[in-house]
């Protein structure tokens, strides 16, 4: 895996995805429900990206709106939100039925631990084998035999079902904070974040605020990607709207419910994507436009209340071996004293 | 005249009461989260509600949109992720009970959440199998509801293990001794699974319901329970505590599309200068 080890790594979504997307390539959503990186997600829809394969655990519109920009052509998927109801059409449907797109139908936990074992650098992980007798087993999608096999226990002899480890090009994530170096730190519901950010072979970052490293520093139990995996850092306040940032804002349930009234037709739903992604140069003109189209107001009722966390105390007594008095805690001597030791026993060799 | 009531309020309402104090219970969204919540405010305090998005012990103060929103984060007492949710507290046995809402269920309580129609050429994409094939097939019990889907012969799509073809088919294939869907909660009554043969039965109608109403609903000749019974009313608390938490949930989702689109239009469009 490529280490990414520079210490600065802030840069636009539109950089981001210029430099590191590839038309063909597979990626995985390191967020599914909870914080989307939907800022990058449109960079992709924008810059016209072809033939992406994406893993996604839970869709809730991203899905949809990789479709209607024709982003992607190969889903891994758990599960995709029907907001609409089973009456509407979504663009899911259409894009299967018109065969743009082919989909593998996975569980959640069989297809994060595709990513786990890619993760942690193995060729495949054991999964709960009682889903062998289901259709997500059985029948094959585009992936083939690239997805479950049954090995036996080497222990036991017992048959075991497991899943091949992925390691897809890249993975977009959307993060609370991070430093410039790209430590990003998320907190809420965890989710696939970790497996999916470490399966990757990159991670392009999104984050509401750039910090010192120093925050970082005093709180790394919330740093989920650390920088070496990540190899853009985009500071994009609101890059998760319509969904929810514990700590900034909620999620935009009018919005979300606009885009799956608007996704249901294919001309509306080509306006929508037109007004939302194509014509806001960046998340910024698109929070703007917000602003002119519903009111400022309107998007200021979904900022978050605090409710804070009791933060870790990482103390110590911090004592050096010395002593205010300059004398060792653990031998008793001073410096000079320490030294002197030295040469009694021995132990300095002379120098030329 | 009796208490008035939504046909999701008797289902929710009939839903909580199959869980017990101090269980652990996987909920999703919906009437699912709106059963668990009532159990808790009523005879199950101390039951523990979690989400296979890693959240485990979680209180919500209104019905979630989704399993991770902020109205399941507000104070839990357990962080955890989806793998760990499936490994270290499913697959070690810490789950008594699942809730879930069915779209396509058989005689055997296998279920079908993807397809509608032949795969290849289906009519309506579900939502997916998301969590509920290990759910279903590892959590103590399913309880499952239905509001919107049906009964078949053959599933469309075989995506969560009942018990497969019944008897000790679903053991013989690696799934706990005694789990397994052990009740159906549907618009018209509720449902039973036999203890040996694991076909369903009706066990309760619904007040007011007619059996051949439920039997016009069933493509297979439905095994009834000897003592049929009625399927109690919400009581006023109950509806008090559902009217309050979920009122969306209580609605249905025809009429939540109409009016929430109505509010939806109303909050875009208030502030627009």
């Amino acid at each position: 895996m490529e280490k990414f080890m520079d210490a600065d790594k802030r840069m636009t979504a539109r950089e981001a995805v210029a430099r590191f997307v590839r038309d063909g390539d597979s990626f995985v959503f390191a967020n599914s429900l909870y914080c989307m990186p939907l800022a990058l997600t449109h960079e992709l829809i924008r810059q016209g990206k072809k033939n992406l394969m994406a893993f996604q655990q839970g869709g809730i519109e991203e899905i949809d709106q990789l479709l209607l920009g024709e982003v992607i052509d190969r889903l891994v998927i758990a599960y995709n939100f029907r907001s609409g109801g089973p009456r509407i059409v979504s663009p899911l449907d259409r894009a299967l039925k018109e065969g743009r797109v082919v989909i593998e139908e996975m569980t959640n936990h069989t297809l994060l631990s595709m990513m786990k074992a890619g993760a942690m650098g193995y060729p495949f992980l054991p999964v709960l084998p009682g889903i062998r007798v289901t259709d997500v087993v059985r029948r094959r999608g585009f992936l083939g035999d690239q997805r479950f096999a049954e090995i036996r226990d080497p222990f036991t002899g017992a048959g075991m079902l497991v899943v091949k480890g992925y390691n897809p090009d890249f993975a977009l994530i959307h993060v609370q904070r991070a430093d410039r170096a790209g430590n990003g730190q998320l907190w809420g519901a965890m989710i696939n974040s970790k497996w999916a950010a470490l399966a990757a072979k990159k991670v392009i970052l999104s984050c509401e605020e750039i910090v010192e490293t120093g925050v970082i520093m005093s709180s790394p139990h919330l740093t989920i990607v650390p920088a070496h995996k990540v190899c853009a850092v985009v500071e994009c306040p609101w890059g998760a709207h319509p969904s929810e940032v514990l700590g900034h804002y909620d999620y935009d349930f009018p919005f979300r419910a606009l885009f799956v009234g608007s996704a249901a037709n294919p001309d509306s739903a080509r306006a929508w994507l037109d007004e939302w992604v194509h014509a806001p140069a960046d998340r910024q003109a698109y929070i703007e436009h917000y602003g002119r189209r519903f009111g400022k107001k309107t998007l200021d009722a979904f900022r978050a209340k605090p409710f804070k966390s009791v933060p870790a105390d990482y103390g110590s007594t911090f004592s050096l071996d010395w002593d205010e008095e300059g004398r060792s805690r653990t031998m008793g001597l001073t410096m000079a004293e320490f030294i002197a030791m030295l040469g009694e026993k021995g132990a300095l060799i002379d120098g030329n | 005249m009796g208490t008035r009531y939504t046909i999701q309020e008797l289902i929710v309402a009939r839903a909580a009461k199959e869980l017990r104090d101090r269980e652990f219970v996987v909920i999703g969204q919906g009437i699912a989260m709106a059963a668990g919540v009532l159990a808790r405010k009523t005879h199950a305090p101390n039951a523990v509600i979690l989400t296979e998005a890693g959240l485990l012990g979680i209180d919500p103060f209104k019905v979630p949109l989704h399993i991770a929103d902020p109205t399941c984060t507000r104070g839990f007492t357990y962080s955890c992720d989806m793998i760990d949710i499936f490994t270290t507290v499913l697959n070690q046995g810490y789950v008594d009970a699942t809730f879930l809402g069915v779209g396509q269920i058989d005689r055997y309580g296998n279920m079908n959440s993807s397809y509608l129609g032949d795969p290849d050429a289906f009519t309506i994409r579900m939502t997916g199998a998301g969590g509920a094939p290990e759910f279903v097939g590892y959590a103590g019990r399913a309880i499952l509801t239905m509001s919107g889907g049906t009964f078949v012969e053959k599933l469309d799509y075989f995506t969560s293990p009942g018990y497969l073809t019944g008897g000790n088919a679903r053991y013989e294939a690696g799934m706990p001794a005694g789990s397994g869907p052990s009740v159906l909660i549907t618009t018209r009554g509720v449902f039973k699974f036999d203890a040996v043969t694991k076909e369903m039965f009706l066990s309760e109608l619904h007040p007011g319901v007619p059996l051949e109403a439920v039997r016009a609903e069933v493509p297979w000749d439905l095994k009834v329970a000897d003592t049929l019974k009625t399927t109690p009313a919400p009581t006023g608390e109950e509806l008090a505590i559902l009217r309050s938490f979920a009122p969306d949930v209580v609605m249905g989702r025809k009429l939540q599309l109409e009016v929430v689109m109505q509010q939806v239009i109303k909050l875009l469009t208030q502030n627009a200068g």
